[in-house]
């Protein structure tokens, strides 16, 4: 952990308002980004992404710095997600747990990578959203810890030391689970585009 | 090394992680096989896809958690900003008081009082 980081802690466990909005503006998105595409459903997302900061401003006591920050962070974001998952499941459904294409479509035009300035008019435009959704689905019919897996790993480019500190499981696992889940989508994805 | 065997390798030959004698093997399977090779860019375009698909929070994401916090905290932290000049400003009391009683206590020690004279 570096010391500028170091320091940041220490002021966020004094409660220091300003070290808790650097906290959020560092994190936010890569925190939002793994909630939202473990859920599948951006109203979720935001609860869930939330919660994950407000137990962060509880909890920071208990961080002793023997892990990376952002590691512990996003330990209580898988955790938090897979909770949400387990509960959602539970619940009857209500038709929104995963968003739909016309929301993927929405969202292509305003936030995210898939953005306007990558595309060239609105026939690729629906395309890449159409791709997004496809994609989506097929994570979200993943088993939990392998959505976890491709997220971390092809979503948000962390390195398998990272997802083994995150996730607690050994490379050999990672590695074997990941291939799965890539193959798992890559036949989805296929399977609407032939 | 038939299909299936290519096709297991797919992510480590992908990361680069494949020990050099399987990656041989791999590419001269792949050089002879149009279905792997098929197989293997579809799998690069999935996991290059899957990297688009990052999301960014959106932009009530910090004080709509700050918001929540006050809440729960009853009022201890994160205060809105507007409430800080609605409430009565203790320190700046407790400072100016401190200020005039040192003044007080200074001009009693070095000034004379007027109207006072020292018994004769």
């Amino acid at each position: 952990m570096s010391l500028a980081e170091r320091l940041l802690i220490a002021r966020l466990k004094e409660r220091d308002g300003r070290a808790f909005d650097e906290i959020v503006e560092l994190y936010g998105d890569k925190v939002f980004s793994l909630v939202y595409r473990m859920l599948g459903n951006r109203h979720e997302a935001e609860d869930v992404a939330q919660e994950v900061f407000i137990t962060v401003f509880k909890t920071v006591d208990g961080f002793r710095g023997e892990a990376k920050f952002s590691t512990w962070l996003l330990r209580i974001a898988a955790n938090q997600s897979k909770n949400r998952i387990k509960y959602l499941s539970r619940r009857p459904t209500d038709g929104g747990e995963i968003d739909d294409a016309l929301e993927a479509r929405a969202a292509a035009g305003t936030a995210g990578s898939v953005s306007r300035a990558q595309i060239d008019g609105p026939d690729l435009l629906f395309e890449a959203a159409e791709t997004e959704a496809i994609m989506q689905r097929a994570i979200a019919a993943l088993p939990e810890d392998h959505r976890l897996l491709v997220i971390l790993r092809d979503v948000e480019e962390m390195s398998y030391q990272e997802i083994g500190e995150i996730t607690g499981l050994p490379e050999g696992t990672i590695k074997s689970r990941l291939h799965r889940a890539r193959m798992s989508i890559k036949e989805e994805l296929d399977s609407h585009t032939k | 090394m038939d299909h299936a065997q290519a096709q297991s390798t797919f992510s480590d030959f992908l990361d680069g992680s494949l020990p050099e004698r399987e990656r041989v093997e791999v590419e001269q399977h792949l050089a002879a096989c149009i279905q792997c090779r098929t197989e293997l860019q579809s799998f690069r375009r999935t996991v290059g896809s899957l990297g688009k698909l990052k999301r960014t929070a959106p932009p009530s994401f910090l004080p709509d958690i700050k918001q929540q916090i006050y809440r729960r905290s009853h009022g201890r932290f994160f205060a809105p900003r507007w409430k800080l000049f609605g409430r009565i400003p203790f320190e700046w009391i407790s400072l100016a008081t401190i200020i005039a009683m040192l003044v007080y206590y200074l001009a009693m020690l070095h000034g004379t009082p007027s109207g006072v004279h020292p018994a004769p």
